[in-house]
Order: C-alpha cells, then structure tokens, then sequence
C-alpha cells in the first residue's frame, strides 16, 4: 500500500472506531474475558482508545521510513510486523507505567494480548478489502477516505 | 570548436541532440545561469531534475582541449567517476551524468562561432533538436502494427468530402450535418477508442449507474485487449507469462480487490497446489523487500476482462469505426465523424454526444533513428525489428541455425527477449546476444534519501513508476506540482527500468560469466549492410573501451518509444483545430481530473486517458491502474456535472456494486 500520513491517520481511526469497537465488545460486556461476570468493563475500550492515540504517533514515524524506500511504499510484511511492535510497546506502557483510565491493578497482560491481537489481525485483514470497498477513492488517496 | 550533445529524455525517451559551442553551462534554473564566461556567451543547457543543481557544471574549450567543471551538490559523473566540485578533462565519447541524464559528449569539429544555443527541456524551443519522427503505425484497418500501413484510400467525389466541409467551423451546426445526408446517431456517452482506456471507463460508468444503451464505444478493436495482447506476444509475453502490473491493478474490477494474487492463490489452492498458493499471497504480502513483486499472468487478467466484458455489456455499447474528426455542436454537444469503410464500400457517419471519454491509445511505436533509416534504405524488414512488431522468425532462426542478436534499450522487453535467448540456447548453445546501450549505468537514480537499484548495467524497478506515483506522497506532489516541478519529479522518478526479477538477474548473470550475453556501449553512427549482405553496426569513435564496429544477425529494437499525438491524424486535427494546450512532454494538458478544459461546450464534458496525457497530474497514465483512476476521476467529474443516471459511488452503494461484481450480475 502506499499511504501518507493523512491517508494512515483516517485508515486508523475508521478501523479501530468500527472493527475495534465490535471486536472490542464480548470483552467489554463480560461475555468472556478476565473477568466473565455479565459486567461492563470499559477498560478494553480504553485499550483500543490508546491504540488509536499512540497509533498517530508511530504513523509519524512509519511515513519517515517510508521515505526511505525507493517506492515510497508500505509492504504489507512491514505493517505487520509494525502491529506487533506496537503492541508489545502498548502492553509494557500499561503493565509498568499506566496509562489514564486503565487502572494498573486491573490490567491483565494475558488478556490484553488476545483482545490486541484479534483486534489487530482482523483490522489488518479488512484493511485491505473493506477500505477499497466501501471507499473506491481510498487506494488513490493514500488511504484517506474522507 | 563544435560539441554535439546527446540524450534520450528520462520521461519520453525522446532524443535531443544539439550542436553547440563552449561554453556550456548546465543547470536546473536559466536565472542561475550566467549568460556570458570571459566574455564568451553560454549556451546553457537546462535540465528537469531534483538532482541536477540550480548551476550544475560548466563545459569550457581551451585550446582544443574541454575542461569540465562540476559546480553542484551531488556531483557529476564522468564515464562513472565522481566529480565534486572540481575540474577535469572532457574527451569527445566521454558521458556525463547529471541527475537522471545521461549525456554523450561528441567533438564535430573545429568551427568557430557557433552561435550559443538555450536547451529548454520541456518547452518548445528544445524541440528543434528532435530528430525527424521515424514511425511505425498501428494499421487503421487491422490494428497490426506495421512499418508502412497503407491508410485506406478513400475516394471522395467532389462535394463529398469527408468530414464535411462544415467542419471547418468552431462550432458546427446540426443542420449542417443533417444535410450532409449521412446517417446520425445519437448517445448520452460516448467512449472514443475500443481499448482497455475506454474498458475501464466504460466498466466505472456502469458501476456508477449508467446503463450500457446510453454508451456507444467506437473503436476497431473486438476485444478490449486485442492491441494489448498483440503487442504482448511480439514483445515475448505469451498467456503464460507475466505483466508488469501489480495484483490490485485489475481493469476488471474498479476496486482493485480481490488483486490477481488473491484470486490466483485461491485457484491454486483448490487445485492442490498449495506451496505456489501460498507463495503467491507470501509475494504479495512481503513485496518487494522480502520477495519479488508478485505480477498476474497475462492470460489471468485477459480472462478476468471477458468476465467483466460479458457482465457490463461491452458488446453492445462497441460500435466498428474508425473516428475521424470532432467538433463542438451549436447546441453544446459534440458531433464525431467516423468511417466504417470497408474496401470499397463507402460508409461515413455521425456521432452525436454530451459527454465523450477519449483513449485512442498509442498512435504509433517509434523506430530508433538509425535503424528505420537502415531499413527505409535497405528496404529489409526482417533482420532489423522492433521488438513490438511481429519478429517471430527471428526465433525460428536462431533456434535452427544459431546466430547472433543485438539488443537495443534496456527495459522490460530486452529482459523478456534475454530470457527467451536463454531458453533458445537449450536448444542450440551458438545463439549470442550483445546488448548495446548508450552508456554506462554507474549508479540507479535519486530521490530524497532513496535510490534505485541497478545491476550489471539495469536499472530495477517494480513497475514502470514508483509505487509511490500510484496514490501515495508521490501522487500528491505530482498533482500539487507545477507543470515545471512535474518535469522533474517525472524525470527522477521515470527512465528506463526492468522488473527486479531474480530469474532475470540470475539470466543475466549466467549469460555475462558464461560469454553467450555481453553489454557494449557506445553511441550509433549508423547501421549498413556489407559485402555479404550481413548487418553492421558502426559507433562513434570514443574513448570507451569497445569495438566500434559489430556485427550480428539481427537487430531489435526494445526502446519502445511512444509517438505524440501529432503523430495520430486525429488528434492532430482536434488539437490544431481547437488550438488544445500541450503539456511539457508535447501531450495532451488535462486538468487534475483528466478533463480537456478546453473542450467544455456548455454543458458538454470531455475527458481524455491513457498514453495521450503522460507529462500531466499523474505519472502511470498507461498503466492499468493508471487508467481505473483517469475512468474514476472523469466518472467523478460526470456525475458533478449531473450527467444522465451517472451518480458519485461510495460507502454502501459501492459495497452493492461490489456484491454484483462478486456474484457476476449486471451492474
């Protein structure tokens, strides 16, 4: 793919508001998860809300490298191994530093991979088809979509 | 003392070669230019690159003896050696490279006064430079491209002249047409050209709403990519092998997913050939760091076109014919004469639309110059070819009595004719190949903090432009940029480049360690027969190490250059006739949504793709991708302009269209 950091911020923002959310919800709502009591749990919202908030951040960095390859591309091997970068930084933030409104004591690591991963495998997955569906200008746009 | 310099356009590939006196200065910017050195004037050479320097280097004469002086950032390169900011002794044969060019340095002789000469790349005084345009056209008739095609020969009686003599107007009447007592016809659209430009517009209107009655498409073709596959199976890309184009560039399907790797892996797959199944979504996934760029085989996407043909009813919008002239109408349409002529049946007629969609494709391949003039003077046609051409026999031969080849221009066609060589060499080991380039390829150009790779003289690129020209940063610039910041980002983005296959470089290789493959360089004087009836090459004497005469069997031609649309009658005529912009590299000036400005007849819209618009807002117009956004913007532009049943697709309503792609219903 061949984003600009616009194109990336939209692209991340749309799937982690829509795919995150819904992937998001067995945990939030209890159904499984550390805690499977029927309760709401925000905390895995909160969880997506970082990966958003810190996921503008690593963009920067990802359209600087970017510049280096003669293509100006983003092959899909990079945005993968760019997803668990991110999580392993997201996990150690949460688990050693805290983050606002995910309480260290709750946190629980083991859970946190499986709602990062699912959330990230099936983003990563959609993005390559649903953005161009629903969006037949988004490959021209460098991934934006508005 | 008079200097020739020569160069093929990074971008256009088209040859400049002025005669000049030293001083000559070269540089980005004529402002930075001083106009006179000791009281000598300059010629100033300017040149379209981000590499080049505002003031670059400086040729100066100093007894008989050039002195060149590199004055720039990064260098100028002599023969391949670095220079930096210092000065040294220029030979005639000698190349410099600045930026993206690479010029070759002739002394002509010792003449005195010259008169200095400003080299413009991309304005019309460099055009006095061009060599006389040496051609080979696409017959109009059979589509086949040939050395001379005979233009049908149309009788017209006195009074009869087609197209009428009421096209001589700016803007022609209906009652004028109507009495030239032809028949008429009218359409909400019409698609200009029979090929994959008009395939893929037609394909985006359809899913934008437009029904297939209200598009007549004219052309000559009967498939969408009949001119397309002909000149792939000359150029050696048989059904089975691969295209230069991406797995999401699929002119069949306007959202680009699923790409040709998906669909490819997912057939495999169920045929139990799981290891190449998954390689090809491993291509994709990792291109091109971790593997080569995957690519569909030419058969694949040929195939997925007669799907999509079929589903959007491309049958019935094709009409035979071959369009002669257009004119705005008094009622703010246009009206299109086109001829149906066939053999000695006369049959002339009109066209009548509101919006037209224009990809007449490639007019014309152009001959290297000293080859066509080898040919129109020897009248031989079969031992000097241009690889687009049908050249088949040159195979037959070697593979039955061995011979030798030389190969001009370093694409992705020689790569396709080295490989077949080295598969002919299974069959008969006394079949050589010299590769005769202009010069040296001492390192891949510039970009930023990027640079391309090259390898025993090739340039690698995945496609013929960055992917970044597609739709990222390099799209944006281009769009955003000047028509003078296009030129150059064009320039360092474009020239001549292969596919970085590893099979190919490993050919290469093989062939270099193995003497049957060998590369010379050197600047073509001319190429006559001998005694013996046998072809010779003769290069300008030079400094560069290599023979100055060769010899060989045969001579292809896989430079590939395009024409300009001078070089088409008819978009000769709709240019001169209404005085219609050119763009830097003498195309046609589209708006940044490929719409001809110029052309709007109240509410009439014209818009153009393909070949005919490189030099202009996006780099890979004659790609297949290339074309799906040129079909996407003008559909985009359609359906703001309210034309009939045409509507903005997006969000759900692309979804649905995509579902009736899917399940293969009409749109």
């Amino acid at each position: 793919m061949t984003p600009i950091l616009f194109g990336r911020w939209q692209t991340r923002i749309f799937l982690l508001a829509t795919i995150g959310l819904i992937v998001s919800l067995p945990l939030a709502l209890g159904i499984i998860g550390p805690t499977p009591d029927g309760n709401f749990h925000p905390i895995f919202f909160w969880v997506v809300f970082w990966v958003g908030v810190l996921g503008l951040l690593w963009d920067i960095l990802y359209n600087y490298l970017q510049q280096y390859l003669w293509d100006h591309d983003w092959p899909g091997a990079f945005q993968f191994f760019a997803c668990i970068a991110e999580g392993i930084v997201l996990g150690l933030l949460l688990k050693f530093v805290g983050l606002p409104f995910i309480d260290r004591d709750v946190f629980d690591l083991p859970w946190f991979i499986v709602h990062y991963t699912a959330v990230s495998i099936i983003a990563y997955f959609l993005s390559w088809a649903v953005m161009r569906i629903l969006f037949p200008r988004w490959r021209f746009r460098g991934g934006k979509w508005i | 003392m008079e200097i020739q310099l020569s160069w093929e356009d990074p971008t256009s590939g088209e040859l400049f070669e002025p005669r000049l006196s030293a001083p000559i200065a070269f540089g980005r910017e004529a402002n930075q230019i001083p106009p006179t050195i000791n009281d000598e004037q300059v010629s100033p050479i300017i040149l379209a690159s981000k590499q080049v320097s505002r003031f670059h280097a400086l040729i100066t004469a100093n007894n008989g003896q050039l002195t060149i002086e590199d004055r720039s950032a990064n260098g100028t390169l002599i023969n391949g050696l670095r220079l930096t900011q210092s000065s040294q002794t220029l030979n005639s044969g000698d190349t410099i490279k600045l930026g993206a060019y690479e010029i070759t340095v002739t002394i002509e002789s010792m003449v005195n006064n010259v008169e200095a000469t400003e080299v413009v790349i991309g304005e019309a005084s460099a055009t006095e430079f061009i060599v006389p345009s040496s051609t080979i056209v696409f017959n109009p008739e059979t589509d086949i491209l040939e050395a001379q095609a005979i233009i049908p020969q149309e009788i017209s009686t006195p009074g009869r002249a087609f197209p009428p003599a009421c096209f001589a107007a700016e803007r022609v009447s209906i009652a004028d047409i109507n009495a030239a007592g032809l028949p008429i016809e009218e359409s909400d659209y019409v698609g200009l050209g029979a090929g994959m430009g008009s395939f893929t517009w037609a394909d985006t209107m359809r899913c934008f709403g437009v029904k297939a009655e209200q598009i007549v498409i004219l052309g000559i073709e009967q498939k969408p990519y009949g001119r397309y596959q002909r000149l792939c199976q000359n150029s050696q890309i048989p059904a089975h092998e691969r295209l230069r184009s991406g797995s999401d560039s699929c002119p069949d399907n306007i959202w680009g997913w699923p790409g040709y790797a998906w669909r490819e892996s997912f057939k495999e797959f169920f045929r139990g050939q799981v290891s190449s199944s998954i390689k090809h979504l491993w291509q994709v996934f990792s291109e091109p760091v971790l593997a080569d760029t995957y690519t569909p085989k030419s058969g694949d996407v040929f195939a997925s076109v007669d799907r999509e043909a079929a589903r959007i009813g491309w049958e019935k919008m094709l009409r035979y014919g071959r369009f002669r002239a257009i004119r705005k109408t008094e009622d703010g349409r246009y009206v299109i004469a086109y001829s149906r002529t066939q053999g000695d049946r006369q049959d002339h007629r009109f066209l009548i639309t509101r919006y037209i969609h224009m990809a007449p494709g490639y007019p014309a391949i152009k001959f290297l110059p000293d080859l066509q003039a080898y040919r129109e003077k020897y009248r031989d046609f079969k031992s000097v070819v241009n690889a687009y051409e049908e050249h088949e026999h040159v195979y037959k031969q070697l593979i039955t009595k061995g011979g030798s080849i030389i190969v001009r221009g370093r694409g992705i066609v020689a790569s396709r004719i080295i490989q077949r060589v080295s598969e002919i060499r299974r069959q008969n080991s006394k079949v050589t190949v010299l590769h005769l380039m202009r010069s040296p390829k001492p390192e891949g150009n510039k970009f930023g903090v990027a640079q391309r790779k090259t390898e025993n003289q090739w340039e690698f690129q995945p496609y013929n432009w960055p992917k970044g020209t597609w739709g990222g940063d390099m799209k944006k610039r281009l769009e955003e940029g000047s028509p003078v910041e296009r030129q150059r980002l064009l320039t360092d983005w474009g020239g001549t480049t292969t596919a970085d296959r590893s099979d190919w470089k490993q050919i290469v290789s093989k062939g270099l360690q193995e003497g049957w493959y060998a590369i010379t360089f050197g600047k073509v004087a001319r190429v006559e027969q001998d005694e013996q009836g046998r072809l010779v090459t003769y290069l300008e004497s030079s400094n560069i190490k290599g023979e100055s005469k060769l010899n060989a069997d045969f001579i292809i031609d896989s430079t590939g250059l395009e024409a300009k649309p001078s070089e088409s009658p008819f978009l000769n005529d709709l240019v001169t006739h209404y005085s219609l912009p050119l763009n830097p590299l003498g195309r046609l000036q589209v708006a940044n949504d490929f719409e001809l400005v110029e052309m709007r007849n109240d509410r009439a819209r014209m818009y153009a793709a393909g070949v005919m618009t490189l030099g202009g807002p996006y780099a890979p117009v004659d790609t297949f991708l290339g074309l799906q956004y040129a079909a996407q913007c003008a559909a985009d532009g359609l359906a703001r302009a309210r034309a009939p049943k045409a509507s903005r697709l997006n969000g759900l309503g692309s979804f649905i269209q995509w579902i009736k792609w899917a399940t293969n219903q009409t749109p």
